[in-house]
Protein backbone atom coordinates (compact mmCIF):
# COMPACT_ATOMS: atom_id res chain seq x y z
CA UNK A 1 0.00 0.00 0.00
CA UNK A 2 1.48 3.33 -0.99
CA UNK A 3 1.49 6.26 1.38
CA UNK A 4 -0.04 8.69 -1.12
CA UNK A 5 -1.28 9.30 -4.63
CA UNK A 6 0.81 11.70 -6.62
CA UNK A 7 -2.03 12.63 -8.99
CA UNK A 8 -4.43 14.04 -6.34
CA UNK A 9 -1.78 15.54 -4.07
CA UNK A 10 -3.26 13.57 -1.16
CA UNK A 11 -0.79 12.59 1.54
CA UNK A 12 -2.18 9.97 3.91
CA UNK A 13 -1.61 10.69 7.60
CA UNK A 14 0.09 7.81 9.32
CA UNK A 15 -0.46 6.63 12.88
CA UNK A 16 1.32 4.13 15.03
CA UNK A 17 -1.34 2.35 17.11
CA UNK A 18 0.00 0.37 20.05
CA UNK A 19 -1.86 -1.78 22.53
CA UNK A 20 -0.79 -2.03 26.17
CA UNK A 21 -1.73 -4.85 28.50
CA UNK A 22 -2.51 -2.81 31.62
CA UNK A 23 -3.28 0.81 32.55
CA UNK A 24 0.03 0.95 34.43
CA UNK A 25 1.92 -0.17 31.34
CA UNK A 26 0.06 2.44 29.30
CA UNK A 27 0.98 5.19 31.77
CA UNK A 28 4.64 4.23 31.76
CA UNK A 29 4.63 3.71 28.00
CA UNK A 30 3.05 7.10 27.36
CA UNK A 31 5.71 8.84 29.41
CA UNK A 32 8.49 6.95 27.65
CA UNK A 33 7.14 7.64 24.15
CA UNK A 34 6.80 11.35 24.90
CA UNK A 35 10.31 11.41 26.34
CA UNK A 36 11.41 9.83 23.06
CA UNK A 37 10.49 13.10 21.35
CA UNK A 38 7.13 12.18 19.81
CA UNK A 39 4.73 15.12 19.78
CA UNK A 40 1.24 14.01 18.64
CA UNK A 41 0.62 11.32 21.23
CA UNK A 42 -2.85 10.32 22.37
CA UNK A 43 -4.31 7.50 24.46
CA UNK A 44 -7.59 5.63 24.13
CA UNK A 45 -9.00 3.70 27.08
CA UNK A 46 -12.37 2.24 28.03
CA UNK A 47 -12.13 3.66 31.58
CA UNK A 48 -10.72 6.90 33.00
CA UNK A 49 -7.16 6.39 34.21
CA UNK A 50 -5.76 8.76 36.81
CA UNK A 51 -2.50 10.37 35.83
CA UNK A 52 -2.93 10.07 32.07
CA UNK A 53 -3.41 13.82 31.60
CA UNK A 54 -0.11 14.39 33.36
CA UNK A 55 1.59 11.61 31.37
CA UNK A 56 0.29 13.16 28.14
CA UNK A 57 1.39 16.61 29.30
CA UNK A 58 -2.04 18.07 28.62
CA UNK A 59 -1.93 20.81 31.25
CA UNK A 60 -5.02 22.42 32.68
CA UNK A 61 -8.22 22.26 30.58
CA UNK A 62 -9.41 25.43 28.85
CA UNK A 63 -13.11 24.75 29.47
CA UNK A 64 -13.32 26.65 32.82
CA UNK A 65 -12.08 29.87 31.21
CA UNK A 66 -14.57 29.49 28.36
CA UNK A 67 -17.40 28.87 30.82
CA UNK A 68 -16.42 31.92 32.86
CA UNK A 69 -16.45 34.07 29.71
CA UNK A 70 -19.87 32.64 28.82
CA UNK A 71 -21.23 33.46 32.28
CA UNK A 72 -19.88 37.01 32.22
CA UNK A 73 -21.31 37.54 28.72
CA UNK A 74 -24.69 36.26 29.98
CA UNK A 75 -24.63 38.69 32.90
CA UNK A 76 -23.76 41.65 30.67
CA UNK A 77 -26.28 40.82 27.95
CA UNK A 78 -29.17 40.13 30.33
CA UNK A 79 -28.63 43.11 32.58
CA UNK A 80 -28.12 45.60 29.77
CA UNK A 81 -31.15 44.22 27.91
CA UNK A 82 -33.39 44.55 31.00
CA UNK A 83 -32.02 48.00 31.65
CA UNK A 84 -32.64 49.07 28.06
CA UNK A 85 -36.21 47.73 28.05
CA UNK A 86 -37.25 49.01 31.47
CA UNK A 87 -35.51 52.35 31.64
CA UNK A 88 -34.88 53.57 28.08
CA UNK A 89 -37.14 51.90 25.57
CA UNK A 90 -40.42 51.22 27.34
CA UNK A 91 -40.61 52.55 30.93
CA UNK A 92 -43.73 51.40 32.80
CA UNK A 93 -44.55 52.43 36.32
CA UNK A 94 -45.06 49.21 38.35
CA UNK A 95 -46.30 49.87 41.90
CA UNK A 96 -44.25 53.06 41.91
CA UNK A 97 -40.94 51.22 42.03
CA UNK A 98 -37.91 52.83 40.43
CA UNK A 99 -37.56 52.11 36.72
CA UNK A 100 -34.20 50.58 37.46
CA UNK A 101 -34.91 48.04 40.25
CA UNK A 102 -31.89 45.74 40.66
CA UNK A 103 -33.57 42.97 42.73
CA UNK A 104 -36.10 42.29 39.98
CA UNK A 105 -33.30 42.04 37.40
CA UNK A 106 -31.21 39.47 39.21
CA UNK A 107 -33.18 36.28 38.35
CA UNK A 108 -33.04 36.86 34.58
CA UNK A 109 -29.40 37.90 34.81
CA UNK A 110 -28.62 34.73 36.73
CA UNK A 111 -30.59 32.55 34.31
CA UNK A 112 -28.86 33.91 31.23
CA UNK A 113 -25.48 33.57 32.94
CA UNK A 114 -26.25 29.90 33.64
CA UNK A 115 -27.61 29.33 30.14
CA UNK A 116 -24.61 30.82 28.37
CA UNK A 117 -22.19 29.17 30.81
CA UNK A 118 -23.83 25.80 30.16
CA UNK A 119 -23.95 26.39 26.41
CA UNK A 120 -20.34 27.51 26.26
CA UNK A 121 -19.19 24.46 28.23
CA UNK A 122 -21.07 22.17 25.80
CA UNK A 123 -20.05 23.88 22.58
CA UNK A 124 -16.63 24.77 23.93
CA UNK A 125 -15.97 21.09 24.58
CA UNK A 126 -17.22 20.17 21.09
CA UNK A 127 -14.98 22.74 19.47
CA UNK A 128 -11.88 21.88 21.51
CA UNK A 129 -12.39 18.15 20.95
CA UNK A 130 -12.77 18.73 17.21
CA UNK A 131 -16.28 17.28 17.16
CA UNK A 132 -18.23 16.28 15.16
CA UNK A 133 -15.63 14.09 13.48
CA UNK A 134 -17.22 11.36 11.37
CA UNK A 135 -13.88 9.88 10.27
CA UNK A 136 -10.53 9.44 11.92
CA UNK A 137 -7.70 7.43 10.37
CA UNK A 138 -7.12 5.49 13.58
CA UNK A 139 -10.32 3.51 12.94
CA UNK A 140 -8.53 1.87 10.02
CA UNK A 141 -7.01 -0.37 12.67
CA UNK A 142 -8.98 -3.62 13.10
CA UNK A 143 -8.01 -3.90 16.75
CA UNK A 144 -8.90 -0.35 17.71
CA UNK A 145 -12.60 -0.99 18.39
CA UNK A 146 -11.56 -2.73 21.58
CA UNK A 147 -10.49 0.62 23.02
CA UNK A 148 -14.16 0.99 23.98
CA UNK A 149 -14.26 -2.46 25.58
CA UNK A 150 -11.16 -3.87 27.22
CA UNK A 151 -7.95 -2.60 25.65
CA UNK A 152 -5.59 0.31 26.37
CA UNK A 153 -4.26 2.01 23.25
CA UNK A 154 -1.65 4.59 22.54
CA UNK A 155 -1.50 6.36 19.21
CA UNK A 156 1.22 8.51 17.70
CA UNK A 157 0.71 10.57 14.59
CA UNK A 158 3.89 10.43 12.53
CA UNK A 159 5.16 13.60 10.86
CA UNK A 160 5.51 13.47 7.09
CA UNK A 161 8.68 11.64 6.19
CA UNK A 162 9.27 10.11 9.62
CA UNK A 163 10.67 6.60 9.82
CA UNK A 164 7.69 4.34 10.59
CA UNK A 165 9.78 1.29 11.45
CA UNK A 166 11.76 3.22 14.03
CA UNK A 167 8.52 4.53 15.58
CA UNK A 168 7.12 1.00 15.77
CA UNK A 169 10.29 -0.20 17.46
CA UNK A 170 10.17 2.72 19.88
CA UNK A 171 6.62 2.04 21.09
CA UNK A 172 7.40 -1.66 21.47
CA UNK A 173 10.43 -0.70 23.52
CA UNK A 174 8.14 1.48 25.64
CA UNK A 175 6.21 -1.62 26.67
CA UNK A 176 3.51 -2.04 24.02
CA UNK A 177 2.16 -5.59 23.72
CA UNK A 178 1.57 -5.04 20.01
CA UNK A 179 1.92 -2.16 17.57
CA UNK A 180 0.83 -1.49 14.02
CA UNK A 181 0.99 1.25 11.45
CA UNK A 182 -2.28 2.62 10.01
CA UNK A 183 -2.75 4.91 7.05
CA UNK A 184 -5.49 7.41 6.43
CA UNK A 185 -7.87 6.21 3.75
CA UNK A 186 -8.30 8.51 0.75
CA UNK A 187 -12.08 8.12 0.61
CA UNK B 1 -14.15 -8.47 68.00
CA UNK B 2 -14.19 -11.33 65.55
CA UNK B 3 -12.91 -11.79 62.04
CA UNK B 4 -16.45 -11.97 60.70
CA UNK B 5 -17.42 -8.49 61.89
CA UNK B 6 -14.18 -6.59 61.34
CA UNK B 7 -12.85 -5.56 57.99
CA UNK B 8 -9.93 -7.72 56.84
CA UNK B 9 -8.91 -5.25 54.12
CA UNK B 10 -8.64 -2.21 56.39
CA UNK B 11 -5.32 -0.44 55.87
CA UNK B 12 -2.92 -0.50 58.77
CA UNK B 13 -2.64 3.07 59.99
CA UNK B 14 0.46 3.86 61.97
CA UNK B 15 -0.84 6.83 63.88
CA UNK B 16 -0.64 7.56 67.57
CA UNK B 17 -3.69 9.02 69.32
CA UNK B 18 -3.91 12.80 69.18
CA UNK B 19 -2.06 14.33 72.14
CA UNK B 20 -1.73 17.92 70.94
CA UNK B 21 -4.06 20.82 71.49
CA UNK B 22 -3.20 21.22 75.19
CA UNK B 23 -2.76 24.95 74.68
CA UNK B 24 -6.22 25.20 73.14
CA UNK B 25 -7.90 23.28 75.94
CA UNK B 26 -6.10 24.84 78.92
CA UNK B 27 -5.01 28.24 77.64
CA UNK B 28 -7.95 28.76 75.28
CA UNK B 29 -10.46 27.49 77.80
CA UNK B 30 -9.08 29.73 80.57
CA UNK B 31 -9.00 32.77 78.30
CA UNK B 32 -12.54 31.95 77.18
CA UNK B 33 -13.74 31.83 80.78
CA UNK B 34 -12.08 35.19 81.48
CA UNK B 35 -13.81 36.73 78.46
CA UNK B 36 -17.11 35.18 79.54
CA UNK B 37 -16.72 36.67 83.04
CA UNK B 38 -15.98 40.06 81.46
CA UNK B 39 -19.16 39.65 79.42
CA UNK B 40 -21.10 38.78 82.56
CA UNK B 41 -19.75 41.94 84.19
CA UNK B 42 -20.94 43.77 81.07
CA UNK B 43 -24.36 42.21 81.57
CA UNK B 44 -24.50 43.73 85.05
CA UNK B 45 -23.34 47.15 83.85
CA UNK B 46 -25.23 47.56 80.56
CA UNK B 47 -27.52 44.54 80.30
CA UNK B 48 -29.14 45.24 76.93
CA UNK B 49 -25.86 45.75 75.04
CA UNK B 50 -24.19 42.79 76.72
CA UNK B 51 -27.06 40.33 76.30
CA UNK B 52 -27.46 41.25 72.65
CA UNK B 53 -23.72 40.76 72.17
CA UNK B 54 -23.98 37.42 73.90
CA UNK B 55 -26.88 36.40 71.64
CA UNK B 56 -24.80 37.22 68.54
CA UNK B 57 -21.89 35.16 69.84
CA UNK B 58 -24.12 32.29 70.93
CA UNK B 59 -25.99 32.13 67.61
CA UNK B 60 -22.68 32.31 65.73
CA UNK B 61 -20.88 29.49 67.52
CA UNK B 62 -23.89 27.31 68.24
CA UNK B 63 -24.93 27.65 64.58
CA UNK B 64 -21.51 26.40 63.50
CA UNK B 65 -21.76 23.44 65.89
CA UNK B 66 -25.29 22.52 64.79
CA UNK B 67 -24.35 22.91 61.11
CA UNK B 68 -21.41 20.57 61.78
CA UNK B 69 -23.84 17.98 63.11
CA UNK B 70 -25.82 18.31 59.89
CA UNK B 71 -22.65 18.13 57.80
CA UNK B 72 -21.59 14.94 59.55
CA UNK B 73 -25.04 13.43 59.07
CA UNK B 74 -25.10 14.37 55.38
CA UNK B 75 -21.75 12.63 54.97
CA UNK B 76 -23.20 9.50 56.57
CA UNK B 77 -26.54 9.70 54.78
CA UNK B 78 -24.90 9.97 51.35
CA UNK B 79 -22.48 7.11 52.16
CA UNK B 80 -19.61 9.45 51.37
CA UNK B 81 -16.27 7.68 51.40
CA UNK B 82 -13.87 10.45 50.38
CA UNK B 83 -14.30 12.32 53.64
CA UNK B 84 -13.49 9.44 55.99
CA UNK B 85 -9.98 10.77 56.62
CA UNK B 86 -11.31 14.19 57.68
CA UNK B 87 -14.42 12.94 59.45
CA UNK B 88 -12.92 13.12 62.94
CA UNK B 89 -12.63 16.95 62.95
CA UNK B 90 -16.27 17.17 61.79
CA UNK B 91 -17.32 14.74 64.52
CA UNK B 92 -15.49 16.79 67.14
CA UNK B 93 -17.00 20.07 65.90
CA UNK B 94 -20.42 18.42 65.99
CA UNK B 95 -19.92 16.94 69.45
CA UNK B 96 -19.05 20.39 70.80
CA UNK B 97 -22.76 21.29 70.52
CA UNK B 98 -23.24 19.86 74.02
CA UNK B 99 -21.44 22.80 75.66
CA UNK B 100 -24.13 25.14 74.34
CA UNK B 101 -26.60 23.62 76.78
CA UNK B 102 -24.48 25.32 79.46
CA UNK B 103 -23.81 28.43 77.41
CA UNK B 104 -27.55 28.89 76.89
CA UNK B 105 -28.10 29.68 80.59
CA UNK B 106 -27.19 33.40 80.26
CA UNK B 107 -29.75 33.73 77.47
CA UNK B 108 -32.45 32.08 79.59
CA UNK B 109 -31.63 34.53 82.38
CA UNK B 110 -31.34 37.62 80.19
CA UNK B 111 -34.32 36.89 77.95
CA UNK B 112 -36.28 39.92 79.16
CA UNK B 113 -33.47 42.27 78.10
CA UNK B 114 -33.40 40.86 74.58
CA UNK B 115 -36.89 39.88 73.45
CA UNK B 116 -39.71 42.37 73.39
CA UNK B 117 -42.32 39.57 73.52
CA UNK B 118 -41.31 38.55 77.06
CA UNK B 119 -43.02 41.60 78.48
CA UNK B 120 -44.54 43.68 75.66
CA UNK B 121 -44.56 47.40 76.50
CA UNK B 122 -48.01 49.02 76.35
CA UNK B 123 -46.86 51.68 73.85
CA UNK B 124 -46.19 49.04 71.21
CA UNK B 125 -49.49 49.70 69.44
CA UNK B 126 -52.81 47.92 69.57
CA UNK B 127 -52.23 45.77 66.50
CA UNK B 128 -48.79 44.58 67.62
CA UNK B 129 -50.06 43.80 71.12
CA UNK B 130 -52.93 41.80 69.66
CA UNK B 131 -50.48 39.83 67.51
CA UNK B 132 -48.20 39.13 70.46
CA UNK B 133 -51.14 37.96 72.56
CA UNK B 134 -52.09 35.66 69.69
CA UNK B 135 -48.52 34.26 69.55
CA UNK B 136 -48.33 33.89 73.33
CA UNK B 137 -48.94 30.11 73.36
CA UNK B 138 -45.72 29.75 71.34
CA UNK B 139 -43.68 32.82 72.24
CA UNK B 140 -43.49 32.64 76.03
CA UNK B 141 -40.45 32.35 78.33
CA UNK B 142 -41.13 28.76 79.45
CA UNK B 143 -41.68 27.52 75.93
CA UNK B 144 -38.57 29.38 74.76
CA UNK B 145 -36.32 27.63 77.28
CA UNK B 146 -37.93 24.20 76.92
CA UNK B 147 -37.64 24.33 73.13
CA UNK B 148 -34.04 25.57 73.19
CA UNK B 149 -33.08 22.70 75.48
CA UNK B 150 -34.91 20.31 73.16
CA UNK B 151 -33.08 21.59 70.05
CA UNK B 152 -29.72 21.30 71.78
CA UNK B 153 -30.53 17.87 73.19
CA UNK B 154 -31.49 16.59 69.73
CA UNK B 155 -28.22 17.89 68.30
CA UNK B 156 -26.22 16.57 71.25
CA UNK B 157 -27.81 13.15 71.10
CA UNK B 158 -27.20 12.77 67.36
CA UNK B 159 -23.61 14.00 67.43
CA UNK B 160 -22.61 12.06 70.57
CA UNK B 161 -24.23 8.88 69.29
CA UNK B 162 -22.43 9.16 65.93
CA UNK B 163 -19.11 10.12 67.54
CA UNK B 164 -19.48 7.34 70.11
CA UNK B 165 -19.99 4.71 67.45
CA UNK B 166 -17.09 6.09 65.47
CA UNK B 167 -14.81 5.92 68.52
CA UNK B 168 -15.97 2.39 69.29
CA UNK B 169 -15.08 1.37 65.75
CA UNK B 170 -11.55 2.69 66.36
CA UNK B 171 -11.17 -0.06 68.93
CA UNK B 172 -13.24 -2.95 67.57
CA UNK B 173 -13.33 -2.32 63.83
CA UNK B 174 -16.94 -3.57 63.68
CA UNK B 175 -18.33 -2.92 60.19
CA UNK B 176 -21.88 -2.92 61.57
CA UNK B 177 -21.15 0.39 63.29
CA UNK B 178 -20.74 2.04 59.90
CA UNK B 179 -24.21 0.86 58.96
CA UNK B 180 -25.63 2.26 62.19
CA UNK B 181 -23.97 5.61 61.59
CA UNK B 182 -25.46 5.73 58.12
CA UNK B 183 -28.94 4.83 59.34
CA UNK B 184 -28.89 7.41 62.11
CA UNK B 185 -27.29 9.96 59.78
CA UNK B 186 -30.16 9.66 57.33
CA UNK B 187 -32.96 9.09 59.83
CA UNK B 188 -31.96 11.93 62.13
CA UNK B 189 -31.73 14.61 59.45
CA UNK B 190 -35.41 15.69 59.64
CA UNK B 191 -35.10 16.16 63.39
CA UNK B 192 -31.91 18.21 63.30
CA UNK B 193 -33.28 20.16 60.31
CA UNK B 194 -36.39 21.11 62.28
CA UNK B 195 -34.27 21.84 65.36
CA UNK B 196 -31.94 24.33 63.62
CA UNK B 197 -34.84 26.02 61.76
CA UNK B 198 -36.87 26.54 64.89
CA UNK B 199 -33.74 27.55 66.80
CA UNK B 200 -33.33 30.35 64.25
CA UNK B 201 -37.00 31.30 64.61
CA UNK B 202 -36.82 31.35 68.41
CA UNK B 203 -33.39 32.88 69.00
CA UNK B 204 -33.12 35.34 66.12
CA UNK B 205 -36.38 35.86 64.24
CA UNK B 206 -38.39 36.48 67.42
CA UNK B 207 -36.30 39.64 67.93
CA UNK B 208 -38.96 41.18 65.65
CA UNK B 209 -41.90 39.18 66.97
CA UNK B 210 -44.46 40.71 64.61
CA UNK B 211 -42.32 39.96 61.58
CA UNK B 212 -41.85 36.62 59.87
CA UNK B 213 -39.95 35.00 57.02
CA UNK B 214 -40.49 31.34 56.28
CA UNK B 215 -36.99 30.91 54.84
CA UNK B 216 -35.30 32.39 57.91
CA UNK B 217 -34.31 29.01 59.34
CA UNK B 218 -32.65 27.97 56.10
CA UNK B 219 -30.89 31.33 55.94
CA UNK B 220 -29.38 30.76 59.36
CA UNK B 221 -28.50 27.17 58.47
CA UNK B 222 -26.89 28.05 55.15
CA UNK B 223 -24.67 30.74 56.64
CA UNK B 224 -23.74 28.47 59.53
CA UNK B 225 -22.85 25.63 57.17
CA UNK B 226 -20.51 27.85 55.12
CA UNK B 227 -18.87 28.90 58.39
CA UNK B 228 -18.69 25.28 59.56
CA UNK B 229 -16.99 24.21 56.32
CA UNK B 230 -14.61 27.16 56.61
CA UNK B 231 -13.72 26.17 60.15
CA UNK B 232 -13.18 22.62 58.87
CA UNK B 233 -10.86 23.96 56.15
CA UNK B 234 -8.83 25.85 58.76
CA UNK B 235 -8.75 22.96 61.25
CA UNK B 236 -7.73 20.40 58.63
CA UNK B 237 -5.19 22.85 57.19
CA UNK B 238 -3.63 23.26 60.63
CA UNK B 239 -3.79 19.50 61.15
CA UNK B 240 -2.02 18.87 57.87
CA UNK B 241 0.68 21.41 58.67
CA UNK B 242 1.30 19.66 62.02
CA UNK B 243 1.08 16.19 60.46
CA UNK B 244 -1.90 15.25 62.64
CA UNK B 245 -3.39 13.08 59.89
CA UNK B 246 -0.18 11.16 59.27
CA UNK B 247 0.08 12.57 55.74
CA UNK B 248 -3.08 10.73 54.70
CA UNK B 249 -5.05 13.88 54.06
CA UNK B 250 -4.03 15.24 50.67
CA UNK B 251 -4.66 18.22 48.41
CA UNK B 252 -7.59 16.26 46.96
CA UNK B 253 -9.43 16.36 50.29
CA UNK B 254 -8.63 20.03 50.81
CA UNK B 255 -9.84 20.69 47.26
CA UNK B 256 -13.17 19.01 47.97
CA UNK B 257 -13.69 20.98 51.18
CA UNK B 258 -13.07 24.11 49.11
CA UNK B 259 -15.62 22.96 46.54
CA UNK B 260 -18.20 22.52 49.30
CA UNK B 261 -17.39 26.01 50.58
CA UNK B 262 -18.01 27.39 47.09
CA UNK B 263 -21.27 25.47 46.72
CA UNK B 264 -22.65 26.57 50.08
CA UNK B 265 -21.54 30.16 49.52
CA UNK B 266 -23.83 30.07 46.49
CA UNK B 267 -26.53 28.37 48.57
CA UNK B 268 -26.39 31.13 51.20
CA UNK B 269 -26.62 33.76 48.48
CA UNK B 270 -29.55 32.00 46.87
CA UNK B 271 -31.47 31.87 50.16
CA UNK B 272 -30.54 35.42 51.15
CA UNK B 273 -31.60 36.76 47.78
CA UNK B 274 -34.84 34.72 47.71
CA UNK B 275 -35.83 36.20 51.04
CA UNK B 276 -35.04 39.73 49.91
CA UNK B 277 -36.70 39.44 46.50
CA UNK B 278 -39.96 37.93 47.74
CA UNK B 279 -40.37 40.50 50.49
CA UNK B 280 -39.27 43.39 48.28
CA UNK B 281 -41.48 42.50 45.34
CA UNK B 282 -44.60 41.88 47.44
CA UNK B 283 -44.04 44.98 49.55
CA UNK B 284 -46.50 43.90 52.24
CA UNK B 285 -46.49 46.09 55.36
CA UNK B 286 -46.15 43.14 57.77
CA UNK B 287 -43.14 41.70 55.91
CA UNK B 288 -41.05 44.77 55.11
CA UNK B 289 -40.00 46.17 58.54
CA UNK B 290 -36.97 43.84 58.72
CA UNK B 291 -35.52 45.32 55.54
CA UNK B 292 -36.69 48.89 56.16
CA UNK B 293 -34.50 48.97 59.28
CA UNK B 294 -31.58 47.38 57.47
CA UNK B 295 -31.88 49.59 54.37
CA UNK B 296 -31.65 52.64 56.64
CA UNK B 297 -28.60 54.88 56.36
CA UNK B 298 -26.87 53.39 59.42
CA UNK B 299 -27.14 49.77 58.32
CA UNK B 300 -27.20 49.85 54.50
CA UNK B 301 -23.41 49.70 54.22
CA UNK B 302 -23.35 46.54 56.36
CA UNK B 303 -25.82 44.92 53.95
CA UNK B 304 -23.67 46.01 51.01
CA UNK B 305 -20.63 44.59 52.79
CA UNK B 306 -22.48 41.29 53.14
CA UNK B 307 -23.31 41.15 49.43
CA UNK B 308 -19.69 41.70 48.49
CA UNK B 309 -17.97 40.00 51.41
CA UNK B 310 -20.27 37.03 51.85
CA UNK B 311 -20.81 36.34 48.15
CA UNK B 312 -18.72 38.09 45.50
CA UNK B 313 -15.38 37.93 47.27
CA UNK B 314 -15.43 34.27 48.45
CA UNK B 315 -17.17 33.20 45.24
CA UNK B 316 -14.52 34.77 43.02
CA UNK B 317 -11.71 33.48 45.22
CA UNK B 318 -13.08 29.94 45.47
CA UNK B 319 -13.50 29.65 41.69
CA UNK B 320 -9.74 29.21 41.52
CA UNK B 321 -8.67 25.59 41.50
CA UNK B 322 -5.13 26.21 42.67
CA UNK B 323 -6.44 28.24 45.64
CA UNK B 324 -8.73 25.41 46.75
CA UNK B 325 -5.85 22.93 46.59
CA UNK B 326 -3.59 25.04 48.79
CA UNK B 327 -4.46 24.57 52.49
CA UNK B 328 -2.96 27.92 53.48
CA UNK B 329 -4.67 30.04 50.85
CA UNK B 330 -7.96 28.18 51.36
CA UNK B 331 -7.51 28.86 55.07
CA UNK B 332 -7.19 32.60 54.41
CA UNK B 333 -10.49 32.61 52.48
CA UNK B 334 -12.05 30.44 55.20
CA UNK B 335 -10.90 32.94 57.83
CA UNK B 336 -12.52 35.74 55.87
CA UNK B 337 -15.79 33.76 55.61
CA UNK B 338 -15.74 33.13 59.36
CA UNK B 339 -15.36 36.87 59.90
CA UNK B 340 -18.07 37.88 57.46
CA UNK B 341 -20.42 35.25 58.90
CA UNK B 342 -20.08 37.10 62.20
CA UNK B 343 -21.09 40.30 60.38
CA UNK B 344 -24.07 38.36 58.99
CA UNK B 345 -25.29 37.27 62.45
CA UNK B 346 -24.53 40.76 63.79
CA UNK B 347 -26.67 42.19 60.96
CA UNK B 348 -29.49 39.83 61.88
CA UNK B 349 -29.47 40.69 65.59
CA UNK B 350 -28.14 44.15 66.33
CA UNK B 351 -30.56 46.33 64.30
CA UNK B 352 -33.22 45.28 66.82
CA UNK B 353 -31.19 47.07 69.51
CA UNK B 354 -29.83 49.92 67.40
CA UNK B 355 -32.33 50.58 64.59
CA UNK B 356 -30.65 53.91 63.93
CA UNK B 357 -27.38 52.43 62.77
CA UNK B 358 -24.29 50.31 63.32
CA UNK B 359 -22.60 50.47 66.69
CA UNK B 360 -20.09 48.17 68.32
CA UNK B 361 -19.93 47.54 72.06
CA UNK B 362 -16.91 46.08 73.85
CA UNK B 363 -19.03 43.13 74.96
CA UNK B 364 -19.39 42.15 71.28
CA UNK B 365 -15.70 41.25 71.34
CA UNK B 366 -15.61 39.61 74.77
CA UNK B 367 -18.76 37.54 74.13
CA UNK B 368 -17.46 36.38 70.74
CA UNK B 369 -14.11 35.32 72.18
CA UNK B 370 -15.60 33.94 75.39
CA UNK B 371 -18.20 31.68 73.79
CA UNK B 372 -15.86 30.77 70.94
CA UNK B 373 -12.81 29.87 73.00
CA UNK B 374 -14.84 27.85 75.50
CA UNK B 375 -16.55 25.94 72.67
CA UNK B 376 -13.22 25.32 70.88
CA UNK B 377 -11.56 24.19 74.12
CA UNK B 378 -14.43 21.78 74.71
CA UNK B 379 -14.23 20.50 71.12
CA UNK B 380 -10.46 19.93 71.28
CA UNK B 381 -10.83 18.17 74.64
CA UNK B 382 -13.23 15.73 72.90
CA UNK B 383 -10.41 14.79 70.52
CA UNK B 384 -7.46 14.48 72.89
CA UNK B 385 -6.43 10.88 73.46
CA UNK B 386 -8.41 9.70 70.43
CA UNK B 387 -7.18 9.05 66.91
CA UNK B 388 -7.32 12.06 64.57
CA UNK B 389 -8.74 9.85 61.82
CA UNK B 390 -11.19 6.92 62.15
CA UNK B 391 -8.44 4.32 61.96
CA UNK B 392 -10.65 1.25 61.46
CA UNK B 393 -13.36 2.65 59.22
CA UNK B 394 -13.97 0.14 56.40
CA UNK B 395 -13.81 2.91 53.80
CA UNK B 396 -10.58 4.45 55.03
CA UNK B 397 -8.59 2.94 52.16
CA UNK B 398 -10.98 4.50 49.65
CA UNK B 399 -10.53 7.83 51.34
CA UNK B 400 -6.73 7.55 51.30
CA UNK B 401 -6.59 7.04 47.56
CA UNK B 402 -9.32 9.57 46.83
CA UNK B 403 -8.86 11.12 43.38
CA UNK B 404 -12.04 12.82 42.16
Amino acid sequence: MSAGHEDSGFVARRFVVAEFATPEALLAGTRKVREGGYKDVDTHTPIPIHGLEAALGLGRPKIPTIVLCGAIAGICIAYSMIYFCNVIDFPINVANRPMHSPPANIPITFELAVLLAGGSSFFGFFTLAGLPKPYHPIFESEQFGRAAIDAFFLSVELPVGADADRALADVRAAGAASAELVHESER
Amino acid sequence: MSAATSNPQAPVVELAPFRGGRRWVVGGGAAGLVFLILTFIGMAVSPREAFYSYLVAFAYWCGIAMASVILLMIFHATHARWMTVLRRPVEVMAASVAIFLLLFIPLAIGMKHIYIWVDPPADLGREALRLLAHKRPYLNPTGFVVRAVAYLLVATFLSWRLYGWSLRQDKTGEVALTQRQRNLGAGGLPFIGIAISFAAFDWLMSLNPTWFSTVYGVYFFSGSLVASLSLLAIVTGMGRARNVFGGHMTDEHTHSVGKLMLAFTCFWTYIAFSQLLLIWIAGLPEETPFYITRFGAGWAWVGALLIFGHFFLPFAALLSRSLKRNPFRLGVVAGWILLIHYVDIFWLVMPSLHPEGFSLHWTNVTAFLGVGLVAIAFAVSRLRGRFAIPVKDPYLADSFRYRP
